[in-house]
């Protein structure tokens, strides 16, 4: 494969795809020794991701273990790893794990996500908490983006989180602040029992919560779905695990959404993943004013996917799915069937919002539907510069619409009880955080009006107030 | 043959009345002070004898005692070279000793017989206050700022001719130094600061004019380069002229401290300190050990105390200042003494939102959550609480900066500061921010609309208790400030609330 020289051709990945397990000449079965020594061959000090795969790449843990402490092994000339291989007993780690409730995963095993296994930059060992099944047999896609993220970022990637997972897509984040955070709270949020569970990869130990607010959402998605890391217990959080989470992220995806991300951003890496794996990424468009839309108008620039609704998420993961020569994508199963009929309800018309309402309805259609006859054609761009798959042939069709949206996240305003100098004031926000110095100079306000104004559409509901700025939701 | 001439040295920041003997005897030659004195005191038997040299006038070669009474107080600094010249003079003969009768004497010597200012003449002035004073020309405007009978010379020479009465006392001038001096950190009144060279940033002008008229302590948070020193240095000339007894509070502290006065002595415009981040927190609060200096706190009395990149401070300097804010003096003790300093002062803080300095604005930041909480955790919540106003400042827009109007001159916004001001002397304080608590219902009557804006804000939790008293002090400015007359309407609550927006989500702690 030409993973390690740049992105690997259509024809290549096919290959990966399709490749028959590889058993590592360890048989079917694992035995207990062998998660034991691969988990504290994870642990050991100085290990990294890279190291852990080319000392494990030929054999199993037991042997590499073994090769280790005599210090013959072919992947550790310098014998680095020796003398702490002597020092610790497989067994005193695995009960360690045990005790944390940790589930460790070799690739051979069948609890080793199945989309992993074939991955290049597949992890040796795989460490997880809840369950790890979930990930296998359903459509997946990774909604990441900006720690720092507006309250339109925020709500976008909640919502996009909660259809996803209420059409029974498995939506995997990072668990981080900001984008991740609001992801996982939106997959949790769908109020229906046959929603997809929550799918997180994090860079950290699984018995180290980073950050510590998210802590209770880390339990949660732990509860109904599952968390993975590649880390050993007590690895701590620094720079360099996350961009490692980041590929795992993309690896277990079959689309790649970046909601927002600053230019450089974190998230960009994990599309950058994506691209390498020839796995679709799509974009949310932001305002050309927010920082923290840089990056994904840029993504977008780059011939990525835009995304506006859940619809044109859905159509990319069909389009991944269905170019795979997996079966259908689960999106047509009972989830999304048992919502047919019922109408998306059409949002009260706002100014600030007109873009959005207007298309609502059946016009739009859901992604799944009609995948069959234009599945081939679509595939065969496969050369796409920032490896996204084109789904600009966006077909109108008879499609099933979504479940509807809880009232809840529609504008709880009314414009009608806005005063004039409140309705002045929304305008003159555009959208991006504004400050107050701009809101006056843009409105012509005293700061008393003005203050009062921000006030009165705080109170609405219409603006968010941040320490020092307003922006509209 | 002994003489005894009055003089007084600093002890904490109060000048100590001190009787400098001097007894000159047959002996072998010598020369011997006694009473607890210190290396500089010391040290003048060398500069005497140089001095008494150059002036042409003869060094006794018999032996010398100088005694400085009271024995028990440990004499510092170079101001008894004076009187201990003096005394010799007498006790040797060569001075009537009627001539020094009533005269009290302070000042340095150079080894040239000129005679040089020393610090602290203004208290030391107030001690000698029944004595007629002489003191070297170069701070005879201090000396004459608490005393009404100073003399003054250049040289030595020169004044034992006026004490013969060979020549008449030279008249007094200004001090010739009454250009102001824009050292750092000293006070600037006209130094060309001028709040029309900020351009736009209408919400933190308003903020500095509130600030001035009410006497609100106010935080600057914003990133790097949206002026937030400028702003701050421009805070001095909005308010207004010190009165007398301030003004000579704060001459007296700049004298001990050793800073310049300006040419009449007195003081009557708001000093503005600025003090670096380095600070100790002795070269903050004061103290000292040969004798107490008084630190930046009380330098900025009367004034304003600029505390740029605030975070970087030291937490035990930035607590420090809690009890001085609260109590407008500071109480420093040492073994040898305790010393009351008057710290009452308008503090402007200024800090960046994160560690990257864009924070705030979605987006722009890159810090960690981790990070960000580190920094705003430099501030401990009671030192916040003492902000009154806390707002964030942003780099000028674009269309201010070219549209090349200037702001409003510093002069025309210190007219509704010094009207502002009158209003609250009214109410009997200096400035709103100090209307007690229990008086507030009667020197804040509201609006119905006022009162259900506030409770709405203590019901949502947005406002707490303590914050409510501090909205009603800066509305009540904000009235003020709109000449509104006595009753404080809803949109002045909207302006005191939106001017502490920047507190709680910011900072981590509510309002």
């Amino acid at each position: 494969m030409t993973g390690s020289s740049g992105i690997p051709t259509m024809a290549d990945r096919q290959a990966v795809r399709d490749a028959p397990v590889n058993q590592q000449g360890t048989g079917p079965g694992q035995s207990e020794s062998d998660l034991a020594c691969g988990a504290a061959l994870a642990g050991l000090p100085g290990m990294t991701p890279v190291r852990l795969a080319k000392i494990l790449a030929d054999v199993n843990p037991v042997r590499a273990w073994e090769a280790l402490a005599q210090g013959r092994h072919p992947a550790d000339e310098q014998r680095r790893f020796m003398r702490a291989v002597r020092e610790i007993v497989p067994e005193v780690v695995a009960e360690a794990y045990e005790r944390a409730g940790v589930s460790v995963h070799l690739p051979s095993a069948s609890s080793y996500p199945a989309v992993l296994r074939s991955d290049p930059g597949a992890p040796a060992v795989l460490f997880s908490r809840g369950a790890p099944s979930v990930v296998d047999g359903r459509p997946r896609v990774a909604i990441v983006g900006t720690r720092s993220a507006t309250t339109y970022g925020l709500q976008t990637a909640s919502e996009l989180a909660r259809d996803l997972a209420s059409a029974g897509v498995v939506v995997v984040s990072g668990l981080a602040l900001g984008i991740d955070g609001a992801a996982h709270t939106g997959t949790l949020r769908t109020g229906r029992g046959d929603a997809a569970p929550p799918v997180a990869v994090v860079g950290t130990g699984l018995d180290v919560v980073y950050p510590k607010g998210n802590a209770s959402l880390w339990r949660e998605v732990e509860d109904h779905g599952v968390v993975f890391s590649e880390a050993a217990l007590g690895t701590t959080p620094r720079a360099r695990v996350f961009p490692a989470r980041n590929r795992i992220i993309a690896a277990l995806s079959d689309v790649v959404v970046v909601v927002e991300c600053q230019l450089g951003g974190g998230a960009l890496y994990t599309a950058e993943a994506a691209a390498r794996r020839s796995i679709p990424v799509c974009a949310v468009p932001g305002s050309v004013r927010s920082p923290a839309s840089a990056g994904t108008n840029g993504l977008l620039v780059d011939g990525c996917t835009p995304v506006r609704d859940v619809d044109d998420v859905l159509t990319a993961v069909a389009l991944s799915r269905c170019g795979r020569d997996h079966p259908a994508p689960a999106v047509q199963s009972s989830t999304f069937v048992a919502a047919k009929g019922r109408d998306r309800p059409s949002q009260r018309p706002t100014p600030t919002r007109s873009a959005r309402s207007a298309p609502a309805g059946s016009a739009r259609s859901a992604g799944s539907a009609r995948l069959d006859g234009w599945a081939g054609s679509a595939r065969s761009d496969g050369s796409d510069r920032s490896g996204t798959r084109a789904t600009s042939g966006r077909r109108q069709s008879q499609g099933r619409p979504l479940p509807p949206r809880p009232a809840s996240v529609q504008a709880s305003f009314d414009l009608g009880v806005l005063s004039d100098d409140a309705r002045t004031v929304l305008t003159a926000l555009e959208g991006s955080p504004t400050t107050m110095d701009a809101i006056l100079r843009r409105t012509g306000f005293s700061l008393a009006r003005a203050a009062a104004a921000c006030d009165a559409l705080t109170r609405a509901g219409a603006v968010d107030a941040g320490p020092g700025w307003w922006a509209t939701r | 043959m002994i003489a005894t001439i009055p003089s007084a040295v600093l002890v904490g920041v109060n000048g100590t009345l001190i009787s400098v003997e001097v007894h000159v005897s047959n002996g072998l030659p010598g020369f011997t002070v006694v009473g607890l004195p210190d290396a500089a005191v010391r040290e003048s038997r060398d500069r005497v004898r140089a001095a008494l040299l150059s002036s042409g006038l003869t060094w006794p070669l018999r032996r010398v005692t100088v005694n400085l009474a009271p024995s028990g107080v440990r004499k510092g600094g170079s101001g008894l070279d004076l009187p201990i010249a003096i005394g010799l003079l007498v006790a040797a003969g060569e001075l009537d000793r009627d001539a020094v009768d009533g005269l009290a004497f302070v000042g340095e010597l150079g080894l040239d017989g000129s005679l040089r200012g020393i610090t602290g003449m203004v208290v030391l002035a107030e001690a000698l206050d029944r004595h007629t004073l002489v003191v070297p020309e170069a701070c005879a405007h201090e000396a004459r700022l608490p005393h009404g009978d100073v003399r003054a010379t250049r040289c030595l020479r020169l004044l034992v001719e006026c004490l013969a009465g060979r020549r008449p006392w030279p008249r007094l001038r200004s001090h010739p130094a009454t250009a102001p001096h824009p050292g750092p950190g000293s006070s600037d009144p006209g130094d060309g600061r001028d709040l029309a060279d900020v351009t736009g940033q209408p919400f933190a002008r308003r903020a500095l004019e509130v600030a001035a008229a009410g006497g609100h302590h106010l935080l600057l948070v914003g990133p790097p380069g949206s002026g937030k020193t400028m702003l701050a240095a421009r805070l001095p000339g909005l308010l207004p002229d010190l009165d007398r007894t301030t003004g000579l509070e704060v001459s007296r502290i700049h004298s001990v401290a050793g800073l310049p006065l300006p040419g009449d002595g007195l003081i009557e415009r708001p000093p503005f300190r600025a003090p670096h981040h380095g600070a100790s927190p002795v070269s903050m609060i004061g103290g000292g050990t040969a004798w107490m200096r008084p630190g930046e706190i009380s330098l900025a009395h009367g004034g304003v105390l600029f505390l740029d990149e605030m975070g970087e401070f030291s937490t035990i300097v930035l607590d420090a200042l809690r009890q001085p804010l609260e109590e407008g003096e500071v109480r420093v003790s040492r073994a040898r003494g305790t010393a009351t300093f008057p710290a009452r002062l308008l503090l402007v803080g200024a800090m960046n939102p994160c560690p990257c300095g864009e924070g705030g604005l979605p987006g722009a930041c890159r810090c960690s959550a981790g990070a960000k909480e580190r920094y705003a955790r430099r501030l401990s919540a009671p030192l916040l609480d003492r902000f009154d106003l806390a707002i964030r400042v942003d780099r000028p827009l674009v269309d201010d900066l070219i549209s090349g109007r200037p702001g409003e001159p510093t002069a025309a916004v210190a007219m509704r500061v010094a009207e502002a001001r009158v209003q609250a002397a009214h109410r009997g304080v200096r400035s709103n921010a100090e209307l007690p608590g229990p008086k507030l219902d009667e020197s804040v009557p509201m609006t119905d609309g006022a009162a259900a804006l506030l409770e709405l804000c203590l019901r949502d939790g947005t406002l707490s208790a303590r914050g409510l008293h501090r909205v009603r002090r800066i509305a009540r400015t904000v009235a003020d400030l709109d000449r509104a007359g006595d009753t404080v309407q809803a949109s002045h609550v909207h302006e005191a609330l939106v001017l502490r927006s920047c507190r709680g989500a910011l900072l981590g702690v509510d309002a």
